[in-house]
């Protein structure tokens, strides 16, 4: 089989966060890890190319992920393998993106990266293998890979014997009785003893470690963020009031403050009357312009980035959220604020 | 022991089925069919918020999609000009619960139309989407409206719930004198049992986040208070109106509050537990607030010497705090707590279920995922909204939409089936 496998910028050797930013691209045959995964997939099987994106490149921009499938396709590729990730966000996004674009585009695909990688949301049903936490397990995380990459060429399902990770699927259906009397029932069942008769898993929440403080905000730049449904009036993106499914960006260049009817708040979980009234309340411009001309703060980001906060899937959330960092990290920010309603 | 003063006290449910819905000249109810007179029911709705008044009718399986649901109640009535039903909006805000209540069953009273906040509910009467709903298996009157030019929309969400109650009194009177399909004799709690049966109580969140987001208790919103202990037959003589119009799926409309079906599936089991109370509490928008009130709660539980309890809530994640934190206080109190939650857990379903989990409490009931999405056929007709604006397609058009619109789909207060599994793994 015709394989292209896809690496980020570090793996592919082109440098580290200063590379980031690289776009996407193809390269002949295989390409660092790929080297070895090539020797594992055995004679039957070639890595033709390998797809290359920096990481901020791919999370700020995920149409990338359907260039590069496309370029495959033109290579003659009959399967996308990509990775291993391990636990880095941005390139396990990349992996599950190109995956899942493979996948939509009829070619049979596979990622490799850490059970706790946040990326591991974006396969969208794409089969992902674990990998070890970091490149020190790049030996086994590349057996492990070629296995199921094997597998996944023959035409069989991944179980999680072999590895397969991600969540799997709650999906509706008619109970026979009521939710009232299956509560009932669930109260006779706990007060018979049984310590644990639940309908619903209780969910692990990721913890974020904070950045640390920056040393002096008097030199450093800021950007302005928010889920408090921040748009210009009339809303020109046509931002959602609940269950956002995107993000968008507008410019505060040459602007002091949030001006009454020039900005407005789409949120559907509060009485916007207040927002409106002050859109400052929701992206507190003035105050900043005012610290930034004191000299409070170093400066303030051009543009402001913003969604709604209501409803909205922890998936889409973590999406933004790595969107967002990649985003301010290619604008050089230090420090952001996200104003929260 | 002394026998507690109200062991004997209750209300007597007089239960008159309604088969048939629709308008006529004068408003009569006769062996299962209800005529709303048309010119009686829109004099009951004048208002000066109003500029003009419609009615429809429809019913169970017909090709109807109802846009812009927002309240809808159950016709019950103690006697002319209601005796006291809905106390505090229609009747004088003094306690009910007790004597005799006509109800139409199978019917409801339904307001439609667009309101500021208010989220648009859908209810389609047939097809995929009418078993979520309580109120696709219902006869209903809708009422639609167009508001007065210059009127405040607090005015107009006022003079409607005002008219919703008003014109589900003014149809139960028309049965006040005809033969019962049923009659119920329901109990107040009693303060203790003797025969070792369980006492389980509800708990009753009730949305608190000001206009059009607010429930009201004899009339007044709960709004910084505390845990306030009631006889679930309050809740029959419509004590609970609902004012709440954010997060279709997740609504609690009044005719849920006054058929409560966590209450009704208790009282079902009487042979093995005993409904021993209804605790209503508001759910405040701050943390320190919920922790207060989740807390008290926990604390009046235990005074009325619970086994366990059953909390529900109304609203979005947010309120997934408000039954998370008292399941955790009634378990530190030795109160075994089940909450009914709906989980959000992402278009594919493999998102975190909840927004808010309790971290010692696990028992949990789902009434299904808010984001899966269902495609809803054409329709022949529409009320309510001409439009569905969330989607700008005409309201009887196929539509697609997160189950997160279809009224009351999720309520927590459990009229529904619809809940979550894993979905079986692929051989």
């Amino acid at each position: 089989m015709r394989i292209v496998h896809y690496v980020n910028q570090f793996f592919a050797g082109m440098g580290g966060e200063d590379a980031a930013g690289t776009g996407p691209e193809l390269r002949d045959g295989a390409v660092g890890p790929g080297r070895k995964l090539a020797s594992l997939l055995g004679d039957e099987h070639e890595i033709v190319a390998t797809a290359v994106c920096g990481d901020d490149y791919a999370a700020s921009h995920p149409e990338f992920a359907a260039e590069l499938v496309a370029g495959a396709r033109e290579r003659g590729a009959e399967m996308v393998v990509a990775g291993p990730s391990f636990t880095s966000g941005r390139y396990g996004m990349a992996c599950a993106r190109i995956a899942a674009a493979a996948s939509e585009a009829g070619l049979p695909a596979l990622a490799s990266m850490h059970p706790d990688n946040p990326g591991l949301g974006e396969a969208a049903g794409t089969a992902v293998v674990a990998s070890g936490l970091t490149a020190r397990q790049m030996k086994d995380s590349l057996e492990r890979l070629a296995t199921a990459a094997l597998k996944v060429a023959a035409g069989e399902e991944l179980t999680a014997q072999d590895g397969r990770i991600g969540p799997v699927a709650r999906t509706n259906r008619l109970a026979d009785r009521s939710a009232a009397e299956r509560a009932v029932d669930l109260v006779l069942t706990r007060l018979g003893g049984d310590r644990d008769a639940t309908e619903i898993p209780l969910p692990d929440f990721d913890s974020v470690t904070p950045a640390a403080p920056i040393a002096d905000a008097a030199e450093a730049l800021f950007a302005l963020v928010t889920e408090g449904g921040f748009v210009p009036a009339g809303n020109p993106d046509r931002l959602e009031s609940a269950r956002a499914t995107k993000w968008v960006r507008h410019s505060l260049d040459d602007l002091d403050s949030a001006e009454t009817g020039e900005f407005e708040s789409v949120h559907g979980g509060f009485s916007t009357q207040w927002a409106n009234a002050d859109p400052n309340r929701i992206l507190p411009l003035d105050v900043a312009r005012e610290m930034e001309r004191e000299g409070a703060i170093g400066r303030l980001h051009g543009e402001y980035l913003g969604t709604t906060g209501n409803g909205t899937t922890v998936a889409d959330a973590r999406r933004f959220g790595m969107e967002w960092a990649a985003e301010l990290r290619q604008a050089n920010i230090q420090a952001v604020i996200l104003t929260a309603t | 022991m002394i026998w507690p003063m109200n062991a004997q006290a209750g209300l007597t449910r007089v239960v008159h089925d309604v088969c048939e819905l629709d308008l006529g000249e004068r408003t009569s109810y006769d062996a299962g069919r209800l005529t709303v007179g048309e010119e009686s029911v829109l004099d009951l709705l004048r208002d000066p918020a109003f500029a003009e008044v419609r009615l429809g009718c429809t019913s169970p399986g017909d090709s109807v999609r109802i846009v812009g649901a927002l309240d809808a109640v159950q016709p019950c009535s103690k006697g002319p000009g209601g005796g006291g039903v809905f106390p505090g909006l229609l009747g004088p805000a003094m306690p009910v619960g007790r004597g005799e209540t006509h109800v139409l069953r199978g019917t409801a009273v339904l307001a439609a139309g667009y309101l500021p906040r208010a989220q648009e509910a859908v209810i389609d009467m047939s097809g995929p989407a009418a078993p979520l709903s309580p109120l696709s298996a219902t006869h209903n009157l809708v009422i639609a409206w167009t508001p007065a030019e210059d009127a405040d929309w607090g005015d107009v969400d006022q003079a409607l719930r005002r008219g919703l109650v008003k014109v589900a009194a003014h149809l139960a009177e028309a049965a006040l004198e005809a033969e019962p399909d049923a009659v119920e004799v329901l109990a107040e709690p009693s303060e203790s049992t003797s025969d070792g049966k369980p006492r389980v109580g509800v708990i009753l969140n009730l949305q608190t986040q000001g206009r059009f987001k607010d429930v009201f208790v004899y009339g007044r919103s709960l709004s910084g208070g505390l845990p306030t202990v009631i006889s679930p037959t309050e809740l029959d003589d419509g004590a609970v109106v609902s004012g709440q119009f954010g997060h279709p799926a997740l609504k609690n409309p009044t005719i849920l509050h006054q058929t409560h079906p966590v209450v009704a599936a208790l009282r079902a089991r009487s042979d093995e537990l005993e409904l021993a109370a209804l605790i209503l509490c508001p759910e405040p928008v701050n943390q320190a607030d919920k922790e207060l009130v989740s807390a008290h709660a926990a604390r009046l539980c235990g005074q009325l010497q619970l086994d366990a309890a059953i909390a529900t809530k109304e609203g979005g994640g947010n309120a997934d705090a408000d039954v998370s934190l008292k399941m955790d206080r009634l378990e530190e109190e030795g109160i075994t707590a089940v909450g009914i939650l709906a989980e959000m857990a992402g278009r594919d379903g493999t998102g975190p279920p909840l927004v808010v989990p309790p971290t010692k409490a696990t028992a949990l009931v789902s009434t299904g995922n808010y984001d899966e999405r269902m495609t809803l056929p054409a329709v022949d007709r529409a009320l309510g909204r001409e439009r569905i604006a969330l989607l700008d397609q005409a309201s009887t058009d196929e539509v697609e939409l997160p189950v997160a619109a279809i009224y009351c789909a999720q309520s927590t207060l459990g009229w529904g089936r619809l809940t979550c599994a894993e979905a079986e793994i692929a051989s």
